[in-house]
């Protein structure tokens, strides 16, 4: 079985907003950026299965200021590949143009059974885009997945629900967009893995490798525009107690709640 | 400016989140023609009426067995075969999981993209501008959909429903469609509907954890003080999937909106789709993890193990 995993960059959502150029490549670490939550975890539904059915997963990275760093931990992590599609003319923060960018990621790549992707992305608060190019390729798809299990003919995936869970059956060569379940908590990378990721010799892909036009994915392109990006100041000032023994943080608790008078019983 | 609704029904009613979109519709947008697409296998007269009264001035129906269920291949379709009969400047569903499923492929159907998640919009010539809480809510990103059509999805909570809604019976139409093979390659087995034994609704202190609890029996220790302050226990969702508690504790877009005077969260991390259900008079967080997204609306945090926390609170507050 032949696994794509999309994944994503971010900075950090740890990363506290210290004003609106967050986005400012100077101002963030190394460490600052990790792959999207989510991403993560679409990487543990491909490595269970590798583990369990023998699969060759290749995780593809699109979106991010260093992917290298986000798919050497993924090979560390237990991907057998890995690729980067790097171009400065992209404009990702429109989920449809990502979702075309991968469309054309999967044309070039050639074979595969299944896509899987995370839920969301943190930095846009998008979900479109696996929907998006599950529409494209036309492939069933199942989003939300909390836990996926083989069958004979494909996967049964649980997916969240308001008010509970829905159970469906997809072919084997499917989508799935991938959630913060404990099914699909993230594994930690290995000393085999680390080293392995060493080795890898990422390639890299751009617009015209993939031959797609640059005019079609660049920000003129984008149908979905930003207007603006600000800080949200939430008002509320937090008391935090990150300092002392338990129980003196308890003690120091309970008497600040006395202090402003909060009541603590119904 | 003509607004095509996806209606969403929930336990037999209209869902609220859509009655929600219908309010802030007409509270905010001018001479709009509002109309509602309504799909299913039967639908019942008793939400066209509701619809009606909260404004909606056209119900556009698609009635065939294959939509008993929502499922991405025949809803797409429906709701494609109504867009082209209605011809709608914005499409817009609430962002449930089945709203954030459609919107965006009606979108590349569409050739265009859309806003997701929004908290607000407001009218900006012949467009809209729609206000998106991004990074765990840090930030407010304010986006634009250009083109003929423009497609979105609200997000759970953002927007109240109409107490006292005066609007008229609406017209309906019919849209007639039909699936083929193609449509049902995904297949509903079943929904595990999650049992509502406790409303947690009126609860005025509520002792909530999260996957930091790490297990079924520590759940113990959460029960125990909020019988001590006279109040219910709730979760995230993170600890309902894996049964530590009853699904019926579960809080949040997909659980149940709390608005309690005082909140405790432990071991929670402050995902938007939990937060969204909760709208507490008094936060106190205690978590491990200074940079939680959760510490940012908390009136009080504990940094620190809510293993050694929990039962020192316990015995002082005795
Ligand atoms: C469409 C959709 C709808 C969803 N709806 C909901 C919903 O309605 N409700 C909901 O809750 N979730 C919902 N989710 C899931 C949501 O995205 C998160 O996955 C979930 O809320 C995370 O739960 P958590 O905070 O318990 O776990 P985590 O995010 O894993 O956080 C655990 C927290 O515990 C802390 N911690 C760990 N150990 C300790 C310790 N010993 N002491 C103190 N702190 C500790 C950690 O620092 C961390 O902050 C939904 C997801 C999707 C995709």
């Amino acid at each position: 079985m032949k696994i794509i995993v999309f994944i994503q960059q971010i900075v950090s959502t740890q990363v506290k907003l210290q004003g609106v150029d967050y986005f400012d490549a100077s101002r963030v670490s190394d460490d600052d950026l990790v792959i999207n939550p989510t991403g993560k975890n679409a990487i543990e539904g491909a490595l269970k299965l590798k583990d369990s059915q023998g699969a060759e997963v290749t995780a593809v990275c699109v979106r991010g200021i260093k992917p290298n760093k986000a798919l050497k931990e993924a090979i560390a992590m237990g991907c057998s590949n890995a690729i980067e599609i790097t171009d400065e003319a992209f404009y990702t923060d429109d989920p449809y143009l990502l979702a075309k960018i991968y469309a054309k990621a999967l044309e070039k790549i050639g074979e595969y059974d299944l896509i899987l992707l995370g839920v969301d992305e943190q930095s846009t608060s998008s979900y479109a885009a696996p929907a998006m190019l599950a529409e494209m390729l036309n492939v069933p798809s199942v989003l939300t997945a909390e836990e996926m299990e083989m069958i004979d003919s494909g996967f049964r995936v649980g997916h969240v629900l308001e008010g509970g869970k829905k159970i469906v059956e997809v072919p084997q060569k499917a989508l799935i967009s991938c959630s913060d379940s404990q099914y699909f908590i993230p594994r930690y990378t290995t000393m085999r893995g680390i080293l392995a990721a060493k080795k890898a010799v990422i390639p890299i892909w751009s617009a015209a490798d993939l031959g797609l036009e640059t005019s079609k994915v660049n920000v003129d392109a984008a149908s979905l525009k930003q207007i603006s990006l600000s800080n949200i100041v939430i008002e509320k000032e937090t008391f935090l107690i990150n300092e002392g023994e338990p129980e003196e943080m308890v003690d120091k608790l309970l008497a600040k709640l006395k202090e402003d008078e909060v009541k603590l019983g119904a | 400016m003509k607004i095509l609704v996806f209606i969403q029904i929930r336990d037999d009613k209209v869902e609220e989140n859509t009655l929600g979109i219908l309010n802030k519709i007409k509270t905010s947008i001018q001479g709009v023609e509002i109309i509602g697409a309504l799909l299913g296998k039967d639908l019942k007269d008793r939400w066209i009426q509701e619809l009606g009264l909260h404004g909606v001035q056209q119900v556009v129906t698609a009635t065939a067995p294959e939509l008993e269920v929502f499922l991405s291949a025949t809803y797409t379709k429906a709701m494609m075969k109504i867009i082209n009969n209605v011809n709608p400047r914005f499409v817009v569903a609430a962002g449930t999981v089945y709203g954030e499923d459609l919107i965006p492929r009606l979108a590349v159907r569409s050739n265009t993209s859309c806003a997701q998640r929004f908290v607000d919009f407001t009218v900006e010539g012949d467009g809209l501008h729609f206000h998106t809480p991004v990074r765990d809510d840090q930030a407010m990103k304010v986006t634009q959909v250009v083109g003929d059509i423009i497609f979105a999805t609200s997000r759970p909570g953002a927007f109240f429903v109409d107490e006292n809604p005066t609007g008229t019976a609406p017209n309906v139409t019919n849209v007639s469609v039909t699936f083929d093979d193609a449509d049902r390659l995904v297949k509903h087995v079943e929904i595990k509907k999650a049992e509502r034994t406790v409303n947690l609704k009126d609860a005025k202190v509520i002792v909530a954890a999260g996957r930091g609890v790490a297990g079924k029996e520590n759940f113990q220790i959460i029960r125990e003080l909020a019988d001590l302050l006279g109040g219910q226990i709730g979760a995230t969702r993170a600890c309902t999937d894996v049964h530590w508690v009853e699904e019926t504790y579960e809080i949040g877009q997909t659980g149940q909106s709390v608005s309690p005077d005082l909140y405790i969260a432990a071991g929670i991390s402050g995902a938007p789709q939990h937060m969204s259900g909760v709208k507490a008079k008094t936060l106190i967080v205690i978590n491990k993890d200074e940079g939680a997204p959760i510490i940012n609306y908390a009136d009080y945090a504990i940094i620190g193990d809510m293993h050694t926390i929990l039962p020192i609170l316990k015995e002082k507050l005795k």
